[in-house]
């Protein structure tokens, strides 16, 4: 029983008539497993409990984490069918990059996983560096590392307070974002913004860490292991909420491959692929640190894989305090990279270099083509970078990992129950403002 | 003006900037960025051996190993790749405009095989008069939506393909914003805004239909023809003059 | 007088003051978070800043239950329809404010898939710059939308009936007022000399 023919799309819907006829035809085309598995005798008889309903949330709804549009077909409490529509984000990203010079486009990656900034800043930086072969000095390359690890752990603790709000507890977001104010600050001190950080740059960073940015990220590593430890004790043994995840949105190693599902969603399933330890990029390959893994596949092993990311990100980033070199920041090749501002107030040549760095930019060779990928919060993000010999991209691909894991998404929600589609959709995690590019 | 009196350029000039690099000055250069994963040269030579002329080219950048494909045969090298090499895990996909004559649009691949610890990026490459891929979601469901956003980007259209539609754009929207002759700012009037009271239509274009202008439908027309327009409704004179 | 007045167990006052203050210090926000500002707003009601303490606390993500609506993040053509949808299950008196650079003017997101602004179909009432605006911003932004709904008129506007209406000067609560009680007369409140 079609419900097309009976909605007349353009006087119900005075906007996009073709595209909401085109997503409800396709929730109707789609193949259900569900529909196979049931068996041919229960099809037939009447329920009065057992009904079909065609749901749309979103665009707008507050646990969509952003504006995700779900299209779902329900029998009774189960979801039958379901297809997801994004692009209420999009502005063409990859399109605004071919019209910028490299440098340029970096404050454009600021937003798009906007719960960790610096983690973007850093992939651009370094796709661009491997286009174009320049060399990052020791020092930037540790520092890159320290506050990448806090944007992991920002971006966590955002996670963590917000699917937790979803499943109903409303107490840890207020915890969790004590602490993201602490990081704030952090990112406040050493970079100068809270949030769209543009810290980083082509061949190093803009400045260095100093004394008290030092200490806060000190005062943070001593601080938040205790807090993890007590929110752990609530949550770990806690019935409510473990009832609540488990065994929900189950993806085993080999669906969660097929479907190209990345980062924690991965590894919850069982697959060990972290892009720091398969393509170790910066300094992932001297630390000493490990991939938490989980065989389950479930919400709850999501939940158990960031928690201990969290772990490891401290671990890792106090190995990096303790390593930090002493030395340049940025490249000294003032054709790869922006000379200090010392040297571009105070001489003629820096000057000229900074403008031309700012008009020109790095110009990798003609024909140039790399991808550079690095495991953000959210999983494997990578830029595919092609370069025509100027200073701005021919081609520049997001590779972005909300993207992947929401396409899992939309196969993992299909024989769940309503109730738990928000639970769902919490710890798989997307960010939309990087799934719409 | 004569040549000699234009003054020669210093060529001790040591931060002189060329836009346009020609010499492969910077790939000889060893990379620092390289990955070990990225180097297949094994797999390059067997995707040779086996497939012979269906491997079109194969190239070499930044220690990344690129395979060009013929169309017709991509289904097949991926599930070789996939089911004999263990290239399991499609990461990424997406189009290329080259803005070329022949061969205009490229699509790349980037399959990585978890197991053995290596990335390869297949290409393909298709013709403007005949925009028209086959598709992969046979052998990776991964495909399916970075399919549909090379669809809506590009318009390149995937041969049987389970549900092609626009990924980002709404399917109302004409055209593929990728493609390099599309402007930045898109088409005036192409997308339309909410109405700006219960009773009235779309608001098409707020700005310059407010002022009264016509955007210019085509390249090929003349805006000379709109702006004339404009002027004969403006009044010849300001009531101040006189 | 008015002490005498307070002594004596009674207060005098206008009933426009009484709504006004009513309503600006219980605003409900619909938080339609977009994008990065979004989480700027997550940080302007969580503990640091606390907005609670200008009774906004209790964000309404039903458009009937909310009056404000804060536009945080940038606006493509395909979310525009649902943003003014939701807007327009608002239910009068209701406020806008445009967070941050790209609701405001599209910002850096100059390309075919943004609105140039949201105040291209919605009525804007406070813009705050910034990419994204720190939560003081927002709060700032905040006491704007408050100041602007303790000058607003609505019953003194009806009791008036019969005659024309003259713009009236705006005529703030005591505590801001700055020519005490004789602000507040008759005369003044219906524009008449």
């Amino acid at each position: 029983m079609s419900i097309i023919p009976q909605i007349d799309f353009g006087k119900t819907l005075s906007y996009w008539p073709r595209h909401n006829e085109a997503i409800y035809r396709r929730l109707e085309s789609k193949h259900a497993w569900l529909e196979e598995v049931r068996p041919p005798d229960e099809a037939e008889s009447v329920d009065p409990l057992d009904n079909q309903m065609v749901l749309n949330m979103g665009p707008q709804h507050p646990a969509t984490h952003g504006v995700l549009r779900c299209a779902i077909q329900l029998d009774g409490e189960t979801i039958e069918k379901c297809v997801l529509d994004i692009g209420y984000l999009h502005r063409g990203l990859e399109k605004l990059a071919e019209s910028k010079t490299y440098q340029e486009f970096m404050p454009y990656t600021d937003r798009m996983d906007y719960l960790a900034p610096y983690s973007n800043n850093v992939a651009w930086c370094l796709a661009v560096e491997k286009l174009a072969a320049v060399e990052v000095p020791e020092r930037a390359q540790w520092i890159r590392m320290i506050m990448s690890e806090l944007a992991r752990i920002s971006s966590h603790l955002l996670w963590m307070g917000v699917a937790l709000m979803d499943a109903g507890a409303v107490s840890v977001f207020l915890w969790t974002f004590q602490f993201r104010e602490d990081l704030y600050s952090i990112f406040d001190e050493v970079a100068g913004a809270r949030l769209t950080v543009s810290h980083s740059r082509i061949g190093g960073l803009v400045t260095d860490l100093g004394g008290t940015g030092i200490k806060l990220i000190e005062d943070f590593v001593e601080h938040f292991p205790a807090a993890v430890v007590e929110w752990e004790k609530l949550l770990n043994r806690n019935r409510i909420w473990i009832d609540r995840v488990e065994g929900i949105g189950v993806l085993t190693p080999e669906e969660a491959i097929e479907f190209g599902m990345t980062g924690a969603n991965l590894r919850g399933s069982g697959v060990g692929h972290d892009i720091r330890r398969f393509e170790p990029y910066l300094k992932y390959d001297e630390v000493d640190f490990t991939i938490p893994t989980r065989t389950e596949g479930d919400a709850l092993a999501r939940y158990f894989v960031r928690m201990e990311e969290m772990k490891e990100a401290i671990k890792i980033i106090r190995q990096c305090l303790d390593r930090l070199p002493e030395g340049e920041i940025r490249s000294d090749d003032a054709k790869r990279s922006y000379p200090g501002k010392d040297e571009v107030y105070y001489s003629m040549e820096g000057l000229i270099h900074d403008f031309m760095y700012t008009d020109t930019g790095v110009c990798p060779p003609k024909g140039a083509e790399v991808y550079h990928a690095i495991e953000s919060p959210k999983g494997e993000l990578g830029f595919y970078l092609q370069s025509d010999g100027t200073g701005r991209p021919c081609r520049a691909r997001i590779n972005s990992p909300s993207f992947s894991n929401l396409q899992g998404l939309e196969n993992m929600l299909e024989g769940g129950t309503m109730g738990d589609m928000v639970v769902m959709i919490g710890t798989v995690d997307p960010v939309l403002g990087e799934a719409d590019k | 003006m004569p040549s000699e009196q234009q003054p020669t350029q210093p060529k001790t000039l040591p931060f002189l900037f060329t836009p346009v690099v020609s010499s492969d000055e910077s790939a000889e250069r060893e990379n620092p960025h390289v990955k070990s994963t990225t180097i297949v040269p094994d797999v390059v030579s067997g995707l040779k051996e086996r497939f012979g002329e269906a491997v079109r080219a194969a190239s070499v950048y930044a220690g990344e190993h690129t395979v060009l494909i013929a169309r017709d045969r991509l289904v097949e090298v991926c599930t070789y790749l996939k089911d004999e090499l263990g290239f399991n895990f499609l990461s990424d996909l997406g189009g290329i405009d080259r803005f070329t004559d022949e061969e205009r649009y490229e699509i790349f691949y980037n399959l990585v095989s978890i197991e053995n610890e290596q990335r390869l990026r297949v290409k393909i490459r298709i013709d403007e008069s005949d925009l028209e891929a086959p598709t992969l979601t046979d052998v990776f469901r991964a495909a399916d939506w970075n399919e549909r956003e090379c669809y809506d980007m590009f318009g390149i259209r995937f041969v049987g393909h389970p549900d092609l539609r626009r990924m980002y754009m709404p399917e109302d929207f004409e055209y593929h914003p990728l493609r390099k002759e599309f402007p930045l700012l898109g088409i005036p009037g192409s997308l339309p805004l909410p109405p700006q009271s219960p009773e009235a239509g779309l608001t098409m274009d707020p700005f310059p239909a407010a002022h009264g202008s016509k955007p210019v439908k085509s390249f090929d027309e003349e805006p000379g023809e709109d702006l004339s327009e404009i002027r004969s409704e403006m009044p010849s004179e300001r009531p101040d003059d006189k | 007088m008015e002490s005498d007045a307070f002594n004596q167990g009674y207060l005098t006052t206008r009933v426009d003051v009484v709504v006004n203050w009513a309503r600006s210090n219980s605003l409900m926000p619909m938080p339609m978070g977009l994008a990065c500002c979004a989480i700027e707003m997550m940080a302007f009601a969580s503990p640091k800043y606390d907005v609670a303490r200008f009774g906004s606390e209790a964000m309404r993500f039903s458009p009937r239950q909310a009056d404000l609506m804060i536009v945080a993040g940038w606006v493509s053509y395909k979310m525009a329809h649902a943003i003014r949808r939701v807007w327009d299950q608002m239910a009068d008196p209701k406020w806008v404010i445009a967070m941050g650079a790209c609701a405001s003017s599209g910002g850096m997101h100059r390309c075919y898939g943004v609105v140039q602004g949201c105040d291209n179909f919605l009525p804007v009432d406070v813009y705050i710059p910034g990419c994204p605006p720190r939560p003081e911003a927002v709060i700032h932004a905040l006491m704007d939308i408050q100041e602007k709904i303790r000058n607003e008129y609505s019953i003194a506007r009806d009791g008036a009936v019969g005659e024309k209406h003259r713009s009236i000067e705006p005529v703030r609560p005591k505590i801001i007022t700055p020519d005490g009680d004789a602000a507040i007369t008759p005369d003044r409140l219906y524009g008449q000399k």
